[in-house]
């Protein structure tokens, strides 16, 4: 569907992106993903034409849209800020791109009321200036007027990230559901890793103008390529040199577990199952789960526990902890 | 924005563009901003001796030789003056209004706001009739204080009065601005921490005004500096009405005239250049950020000490007093008869619309006992050929001139955001801003000299006109009036198009708009109502502009204020213009009006966006609908309507 090969994107002396390689699947919900300032939105308006590369192409449906000015690409898209025009009713902003491209007034009435329908927007919302919706029904008109002209795929620049928590959570479940509805495909850019697990098919996580990896949610969470992979999705314990050593494990590598894959009063100890005394320092709080801070094998050991009820710790009490060698996550040492 | 894909096919047209745009705005700016100024500034060191040789330094000479300095002294002692009297009076009214707690704060706040729509020539022309020799004003005082100079209100006295209490329409608003974002919890911790309110006020909420009051400051000592209607009006000789005076004088009269007064103008331009790129300096530097994540409204303070209490409502309404009682009068005076506004008495009787409209032909017995007649000697603002003449006049070039500086300020501000962030292009959108800016930098007084000294010949680059000519001098009030009012426009338009989201650009791009689409569909329908205030803000200002009109003052060039200023002086003269000085306030009215309409529309009106719009236009449905339906009429609909509201 889109496919970005070795694309190259310099400001001045700055290089912004090394050597981009992307392929993005028809139908696919792809997501970029990474820290402010590693080139994921860069690589995004690379896509939408807003930014011409040193080198490389960019080639939609097999055909070079390189040099395709930005209107001619049949891209949509939905940005950060929404990008409404403010002096126009919600209505005029959907129309806006059916006008521009000079189509019939009774045309455009029954492609603006189809796809406002298909987003649940009402028709007194239609009528009322962007600036009387909420931040949701935002989002549903920006998402309209980016699909109204019928776009191959559709961009989406951290269009959650101006939002609260809890109504992120709602839209992002209604995005998914849209993007289902309408099966298109669809490049969306975030910083949060939440986000990209819960929302996406593939996920490209970038780091200072590279691609680190390109995989499913399950394999850039659970066979994080890299260490800033690891490191950047989810939550991690790096295991110091007592437990690496007692677990027989290189000292060439680094080592990392996730905190749920860490057992406490786990007394199988065997083999493949290194176990260890410590003893509670603190735990948070937070209904589903509690996170507890451990001192054990000579380090802060951070654990996901879930909250039954009845296994809750206390500060000072002893307990076992328990690591898995499968669940180790290990990468080579960079040279300094 | 860098490394944007560009459109095929659209180089060449937008190179012709830019090249035909660049070429105008290199003939306009050097045109009509450079090559005039250095005129002025060379007929300095050009200025010939009576044997006709070019003495460079003859000019010179002469201003150090003669009574020229004491010009120089004079708008130096006015605006030293200025500085102390209107701060002490804006500070005061700001504190009064916003810091302490003073009953009837919002009429008092109304009082000292008087100034936005009662200023310029009307406000000193009124102040004149009220306070000079017979005015009402004078009367009660020396009623009060039998001991008074009768005459006081002349000379330097009346120009300080009357400029420290219209200048502090700044401070109304910028001081008052300044103060309501203050964060109140910086007082209470102050005051937590056991500071007494005045200590408070001294130690943590005047400093954050400081870099407010410095900028009023420098504000207050240029406009002191370059002062004219006022003492043009009242008798002051300092340097502005001296130039109008050398700018109309010939060699025959004194000696180099023309020259005498561009080194004035000259001087005044670089104590104003000086002092401005001083602020310049200083508002870079940028102090006293608020560092408040979530700042509190300030609470009023109440003076706690009974005997300074009720000594602050005294300053407070002794304020009031001195800033209404001029428009009270004045509006007072619109309506009284012609007899009862040249004794200067309320005469309760006396009450008549003729200032304003209608003619009445006025009858007086002469010497020799015989009754004349003066045909259509009373006659109103709008009946009088020479005021409504000068009305027509003022309101055309002001709104032309007006919406000339909006569209090429637009235009320009378009061009320096486009390339925001472009190296490039970067240095030549800084040269576009500072071409703009030029003007703020030299007194009106200059350009104006300037434009009609160089202007008074035939210019080959205005295809040979002579622009100071007949109704030449019309075209050259409008350029004149553009081309000062451009940085102030600027400074407005920038401010407007920073609110521009540059995603919005991005969105109409994406959606297949042309630049100039996205220019007409989207960018200026968000900077409209910016671009309209600017306009009717630049136009307020013009139409009773003095300084100017004094300037270019001819037969074919009598601006309103010019009109105004006349009526002073023609009163009643051989049974001619009866009313003159009650026309003159009916005219002082009518400003008052078109200026509040004009803050209205901006400040009320056009300050909604299309959402209160909107909301405006439905309830605004609904509540006819409701009259509608108890009237009877579409009686389905009412009654939806109700239940609607009801819902």
């Amino acid at each position: 569907m889109i496919k970005l090969s070795d694309i190259v994107v310099r400001f001045g002396d700055f290089e912004a992106l090394h050597n981009i390689n992307v392929h993005v699947k028809e139908g696919e919900f792809f997501t970029f993903l990474g820290p402010s300032g590693c080139g994921k939105t860069t690589t995004l308006r690379t896509i939408t034409g807003f930014i011409e590369p040193v080198s490389g192409t960019v080639s939609m449906q097999g055909n070079d849209i390189t040099n395709v000015p930005i209107e001619k690409r049949n891209i949509g898209i939905v940005f950060q800020s929404y990008a409404l025009f403010p002096t126009m009713t919600v209505h005029d902003n959907i129309a806006f791109g059916l006008k521009i491209k000079k189509q019939k007034k009774d045309e455009i009435e029954k492609k603006v009321k189809a796809i406002a329908e298909k987003v649940d927007l009402s028709d007194e919302q239609l009528k009322k200036a962007v600036s009387q919706l909420s931040g949701g029904q935002q989002q549903r008109v920006a998402i309209a007027r980016a699909l109204v002209t019928e776009p191959a795929i559709i961009c989406m620049d951290e269009p959650l990230s101006n939002l609260d928590a809890k109504l992120r959570v709602q839209l992002r479940n209604e995005l998914k559901k849209m993007q289902k509805d309408f099966g298109i495909t669809t490049i969306y850019v975030t910083h949060d890793q939440e986000e990209a697990l819960t929302l996406s098919d593939r996920i490209a996580v970038f780091n200072k103008g590279y691609i680190e990896q390109i995989g499913t949610p399950n394999e850039v969470y659970n066979y994080s390529a890299t260490e800033f992979v690891a490191n950047f999705i989810g939550d991690i314990n790096p295991l110091g040199k007592d437990i690496t050593e007692a677990m027989g494990l290189s000292q060439a590598e680094n080592h990392f577990i996730r905190l749920e894959r860490v057992h406490v009063n786990t007394d199988t100890a065997s083999g493949e199952v290194y176990v260890t005394d410590g003893v509670i320092e603190s735990r948070e709080y937070y209904g589903l789960y509690i996170k507890y801070y451990i001192s054990a094998g000579g380090q802060t050991v951070k654990v996901i526990e879930k909250n039954d009820g009845i296994n809750i710790y206390e500060a000072g009490e002893k307990v076992k902890v328990g690591i898995h060698r499968a669940d180790v996550m290990s990468y080579a040492k960079k040279e300094a | 924005m860098q490394n944007t894909v560009r459109r095929k096919g659209q180089i060449n047209l937008s190179m012709i563009y830019k090249v035909f745009g660049g070429v105008l705005f290199i003939y306009l700016f050097l045109g009509f901003m450079v090559i005039p100024c250095i005129n002025t500034l060379t007929s300095v060191f050009t200025a010939k001796d009576r044997a006709g040789n070019t003495d460079p330094f003859a000019v010179i000479r002469f201003f150090l030789a003669g009574s020229m300095p004491s010009f120089v002294w004079n708008s130096l002692k006015l605006a030293i003056c200025l500085v102390v009297t209107v701060n002490v009076v804006g500070i005061s009214i700001v504190l009064l209004t916003e810091y302490f707690d003073i009953k009837g704060a919002k009429i008092l706040r109304i009082g000292y706001m008087t100034t936005l729509i009662y200023s310029g020539v009307a406000l000193v022309t009124g102040y004149q009739f009220l306070y000079d020799g017979n005015g009402i004003m004078t009367k009660w005082l020396v009623e009060m204080f039998p001991g008074m100079n009768k005459q006081w209100f002349s000379g330097f006295n009346a120009v300080l009065f009357t400029m420290t209490f219209a200048c502090t329409s700044n401070h109304a608003l910028f001081l008052r601005n300044a103060i309501r974002g203050i964060d109140y919890n910086t007082v209470e911790a102050a005051r937590n921490m056991g500071a007494k309110p005045f200590k408070v006020l001294f130690k943590v909420v005047m400093p954050t005004l400081l870099p407010t009051l410095f900028s009023l400051t420098v504000m207050t000592f240029i406009t002191g500096l370059c002062a004219m209607s006022a003492p043009t009006l009242l008798g002051y000789n300092s340097i502005n009405p001296e130039i109008v005076r050398l700018a109309g004088s010939t060699t025959a009269d004194e000696a180099f005239p023309q020259a005498r007064a561009a080194l004035l103008s000259v001087i005044l331009a670089l104590f104003t250049i000086v002092l401005l790129l001083f602020l310049n300096h200083y508002e870079r530097k940028g102090h006293y950020l608020s560092v408040s994540k979530t700042k509190a409204k300030l609470v009023k303070q109440k003076i706690q000490n009974p005997t300074a209490n009720v000594l602050a409502h005294i300053y407070a309404y002794v304020l009031f007093i001195i800033y209404m009682t001029p428009v009270v009068m004045i509006i007072l005076f619109a309506f009284q008869n012609w007899s009862a506004v040249r004794t200067k008495t309320l005469d309760l009787g006396g009450w008549t619309l003729s200032n304003f409209f209608g003619v009445e032909n006025y009858s007086y017995t002469r010497s020799n006992g015989k009754v004349t007649t003066r045909v259509g000697a009373i006659s109103g603002v709008f009946s009088n050929d020479k005021t409504v003449g000068g009305i027509r006049l003022s309101f055309i070039l002001s709104a032309l001139a007006a919406a000339l500086a909006c569209v090429i300020v637009v235009i320009a501000v378009n061009y320096i955001f486009k390339f925001r962030g472009k190296h490039k292009s970067k240095k030549r959108a800084v040269l576009v801003e500072g071409c703009l800016l030029f003007p703020w930098l030299l007194p009106t007084i200059l350009i104006c000299y300037s434009f009609r000294i160089f202007f008074n010949n035939e210019v080959w680059y205005v295809f040979g006109q002579n622009l100071y000519y007949k109704e030449n001098v019309r075209l050259l009030i409008i350029i004149a009036y553009t081309v000062v009012k451009l940085p102030f426009a600027l400074r407005m338009v920038k401010a407007a198009f920073y609110a521009i989201d540059d995603e919005l650009e991005d969105a109409a791009r994406n959606l297949g708009a042309s630049s100039l689409v996205t220019f007409l569909k989207v960018k200026l329908p968000i900077v409209l109502p910016s671009v309209l205030a600017v306009f009717a803000l630049n136009f307020n200002a013009l139409f009773t502009e003095y300084d100017m009109g004094a300037t270019f003052q001819s037969s074919e060039g009598t601006t309103y204020a010019m009109v105004i200023q006349s009526m002073c002086n023609e009163e009643g003269r051989d049974g001619m213009n009866m009313n003159a000085s009650g026309r003159r306030c009916a005219s002082t009215v009518f400003i008052m009006i078109v200026s509040g309409l004009i803050l209205y529309l901006v400040y009320g009106v056009g300050s909604r966006d299309l959402g209160e719009r909107l909301a405006l236009r439905e309830k605004r449905r609904k509540r006819l609908q409701k009259i509608k339906g108890k009237l009877g009429i579409g009686h389905a609909s009412a009654e939806a309507a109700e239940q609607q509201e009801t819902v």
